[in-house]
């Protein structure tokens, strides 16, 4: 250990590798906060050539590595086990080109997302994919994890916006994949879109082509607000059937209303509905107005309580301020909080909010939910007291619960956090062994070892004891189910 | 295909079809020598030569629309179901494939010739939410889903967008569909020069919203034509065109540049500002058309042209492959990244071992 400690001083200097038990808790966990593991030992490296120095070295060295963004995942993606050395790119935080005739930019991974818009806003240009954490949360792990947000409805997720990618595979090889101009070159298979949401477990990007879209004419934001959320979610399917493609389709619930409303994310949302909906259009000037139109008589037809609609900035601000706050907003309800990420088709969505409330009653816990309701992409959470072993096991047991009842309603496990560590033992869920063989021989191309970020993504292979201990907590709530 | 191609081929042999994803297991299954798998064969002309040995396997048996969810805006098709077909099934539910191409779907995915057909539009890689699959050991596996968002698991299934079926079989494709447009309207600008074409083009670029298809279609001869497809409500449609003074024209989508006589054809991810040192490093090339999502192919009017231009590319830098050409120069190409072409031969090896699809 010393020796490679001393090794990696040499490459990268005293102050950017962190070894002792004190420096290291912030490593400890990413945003699922259930499973903590403290890395082996922690490097900060700023540039491409650095970053293969280093994984030259922990690759001869045989020694696991993770690479890491801003920690802001929700599945345990970052998550290292003792044995393991976190890459963390939190310093790779550079725009290196901007190209506003040809509508794209070059990054470093550690570019938080919302600082590449606020880098090119005064061109009329932004980055389109918008997690919740977009303010902290970074390209490179966006890539990482093919992340989504509320605009993907429209805009589509992070894969549909990368374009290239200097990539340090997990042997040290350089491999520059796409460009400016796409992300296959003529004869080439798609290894960009493959490489995309493979969870740090293909290599780590060090230089990201992404593609900027140009800002909309204008933005309306509505908001409206049901009795019930069935009345909500059948508002999202006439938009939805009548052609409109909004930017984004969010629904909140009561629970959901009342965390946020007694918050400092406090954003004026009505207490006494069962649902809020918020629609956000934008487009040309000439048909916003008309969009509008369509969008408060579809709230009408569902009975909308109340509807309201921002028109400038600042309006539409204080509308989002709410949704983007929602998450944190539930810290008031207990000490943590399981953030799930289920898919089911739209048209579904009653019923699988419906499914949703009785596992809650089952298992006793206390559930809210906010959501992509345009991509059927539900966030079910579930606030409870991480240190009381019993709340635990029936949040972990409800969790599970859930993702079945996507997969049953023909959705899928995860649509934007990935599966990492959380969702290890879910994954048979939705697919059979010959089709986890065909996946893990995709991962053996690209990362022969195994070093690159082991024990994530596909169940059992490569699990080091410290990174397989949520599974376990899982597996022992399935044995506690399968006896009483 | 609207162009006729010296190399039009086929003398393929007569394919076996089997009529069921378990027909199609069984006789992967039993075979052990080269297979080339093929949907409609109105792309094959475009691929490298299949070795003389090669049985040629057509999966047009494999043909059900399993699931057309309208509501949903998703559907499941066999990898043998005609394009023509789909839209047919889609026209009354108010919705579109979004991407240009013909033939079975199967084919049309494997093959992607185009990619997006307007600048940062829908393409066959962003419309693949997920597949069933067969390996060339006959094994079934599923990759990705069927609803628009997940990232469960590697998306195996983007592997076979562009693999010309050499990796693995498509045998179901899970698609996301788009509402049909209120309003449209084709227009062509033509007697441009490059210049002034790559101008208008770079201008519509710009363009937040609205375009469907943009297209440069540039002849030795005849100058620039800037084409496309502007999409939305009659209104923007309508202000989109004045306000660019784009002329309406009909429909006039053209998949692949016109080439004739004994015509090679290179294909290139360029940008339109690329486009000028790209016809400067092939002063012979004969004919250029550029799709919006950066696609273009270049028309030689001999096989010394085309060699001559794939040798001057990778200056700009460009990569480059020859599609249209005599059988065995068919995939002729510029060097891959080395890592590129490492993990490709890798994945061959993965996911084929014994290099059975061809």
């Amino acid at each position: 250990m010393a020796s490679l400690d001393s090794q990696l001083t040499a490459l990268l200097g005293p102050h950017r590798v962190l070894t002792s038990p004190d420096a290291l808790l912030a490593w400890e966990c990413d945003g699922f906060t259930v499973h903590r593991s403290r890395p082996r030992a922690v490097v900060l490296p700023e540039t491409t050539q650095e970053v293969q120095a280093v994984v030259r070295l922990l690759h001869a060295a045989k020694v696991p590595f993770v690479p890491r963004g801003a920690g802001t995942c929700l599945s345990g993606g970052p998550t290292a086990g003792a044995d393991a050395v976190v890459i963390d790119l939190a310093r790779m935080r550079k725009v290196l080109h901007v190209s506003t005739d040809d509508l794209y930019a070059v990054v470093q991974p550690g570019v938080v997302n919302l600082d590449l818009t606020t880098a090119v806003h005064h061109h009329g240009l932004h980055y389109a994919p918008d997690p919740s954490s977009q303010s902290v949360c970074t390209i490179g792990g966006n890539l990482a994890e093919n992340s989504g947000g509320p605009h993907c409805f429209k805009y589509g997720m992070t894969q549909d916006h990368v374009l290239g990618a200097v990539v340090v595979l997990p042997d040290g090889e350089l491999l520059h994949l796409g460009g400016p101009a796409g992300p296959r070159g003529p004869g080439e298979p798609d290894l960009l879109a493959v490489f995309c949401g493979s969870e740090g477990t293909f290599g780590i990007a060090t230089e990201i082509t992404v593609r900027l879209c140009r800002d909309q004419q204008g933005v309306r934001t509505l908001l409206g607000a049901f009795a019930t959320m069935t009345a909500a979610c059948r508002t999202v399917s006439d938009i939805v059937a009548a052609g409109l493609v909004p930017a984004a389709l969010e629904i909140l619930d009561q629970a959901t209303i009342r965390a946020v409303e007694a918050s400092v994310y406090r954003a004026g949302y009505p207490e006494d509905a069962a649902a809020v909906l918020l629609v956000e259009l934008d487009g040309p000037l000439e048909v916003l107005a008309e969009e509008a139109a369509e969008v408060r008589a579809f709230f009408a037809l569902q009975g909308a309580l109340r509807v309201e609609e921002a028109t400038d900035y600042a309006e539409r601000k204080r509308l989002w301020k709410g949704r983007k706050g929602a998450f944190g907003a539930m810290g008031r309800l207990n000490t943590d909080l399981y953030v799930l990420d289920g898919v089911v088709p739209r048209t579904r969505l009653e019923e699988a909010l419906a499914g949703i409330t009785a596992i809650g009653a089952k298992h006793g816990v206390v559930m809210t939910n906010v959501f992509h309701a345009g991509d059927g992409n539900l966030h079910p959470n579930i606030s409870f007291d991480g240190r009381d072993p019993e709340q635990t096991r029936r949040t972990v047991a409800a969790g599970r619960e859930i993702l079945q009842l996507c997969v049953d309603l023909g959705g899928s496990i995860s649509g934007e956090h990935g599966i990492g560590t959380e969702k290890l033992d879910h994954v048979r869920m939705m697919y059979g062994e010959d089709d986890l063989a065909v996946m893990q021989r995709v991962r053996s191309v690209f990362n022969p070892s195994g070093l690159c970020n082991p024990g994530k993504v596909l169940p059992s292979r490569g699990a080091c004891a410290e990174v397989a201990k949520w599974p376990q907590m899982v597996a022992k709530v399935l044995d506690h189910e399968a006896k009483r | 295909m609207n162009a006729p191609t010296p190399s039009s081929p086929p003398s393929a042999p007569s394919p076996t079809v089997p009529r069921s994803l378990h027909e199609l297991q069984e006789l992967l299954r039993a075979q052990s020598g080269p297979l080339r798998l093929v949907g409609s064969g109105s792309r094959q002309h475009r691929l490298p030569q299949a070795p003389a040995n090669a049985q040629h396997v057509a999966l047009t048996g494999l043909a059900t629309i399993d699931r057309l969810d309208g509501p949903d805006q998703t559907c499941s098709v066999d990898a043998g179901v005609l394009r023509r077909d789909l839209d047919a099934s889609l026209q009354p539910l108010g919705l579109e494939l979004p991407c240009p191409g013909d033939g079975t779907l199967g084919g049309l995915f494997a093959a992607d010739p185009i990619g997006a057909a307007a600048p940062g539009g829908q393409s066959p890689r962003t419309l693949l939410l997920g597949a069933e699959a067969v390996l060339a050991d006959g094994t079934l596996f599923r990759s990705g889903a069927r609803v628009v968002k997940s990232v469960a698991g590697f998306d195996v299934h983007k592997l076979a967008v562009g693999s010309e079926g050499r990796l693995f079989a498509l045998t179901r494709l899970h698609l996301r569909l788009k509402p049909r447009p209120r309003a449209e309207q084709w227009f062509g600008n033509g007697g441009l020069s490059l210049a002034d074409a790559i101008a208008l083009v770079q201008r519509l670029r710009q363009l937040p919203t609205g375009l469907a298809a943009l297209q440069l279609a540039w002849t030795r001869d005849g100058g620039c034509e800037v084409r496309g497809r502007i999409v939305g409500r009659a209104a923007f449609v309508r202000t989109t065109l004045q306000a660019n003074g784009l002329t309406a024209s009909a429909p006039n989508w053209r998949d692949h540049v016109a080439a004739a006589g004994d015509a090679e054809v290179l294909s290139t991810l360029a940008l339109p500002a690329q486009l000028p040192a790209l016809l400067a490093a092939a002063p012979s090339a004969q004919a250029l058309l550029w799709h919006g999502g950066n696609c273009c192919e270049v028309a030689f009017a001999n096989a010394a042209d085309s060699d001559r231009a794939l040798a001057a590319l990778p200056k700009i830098p460009l990569a480059a492959r020859l599609v249209v050409a005599a059988p065995l120069r068919r995939g002729l190409a510029t060097a891959m990244d080395p890592g590129v072409s490492r993990l490709t031969r890798e994945l061959k090896l993965a996911l084929d071992p014994h290099g059975r699809l061809v």
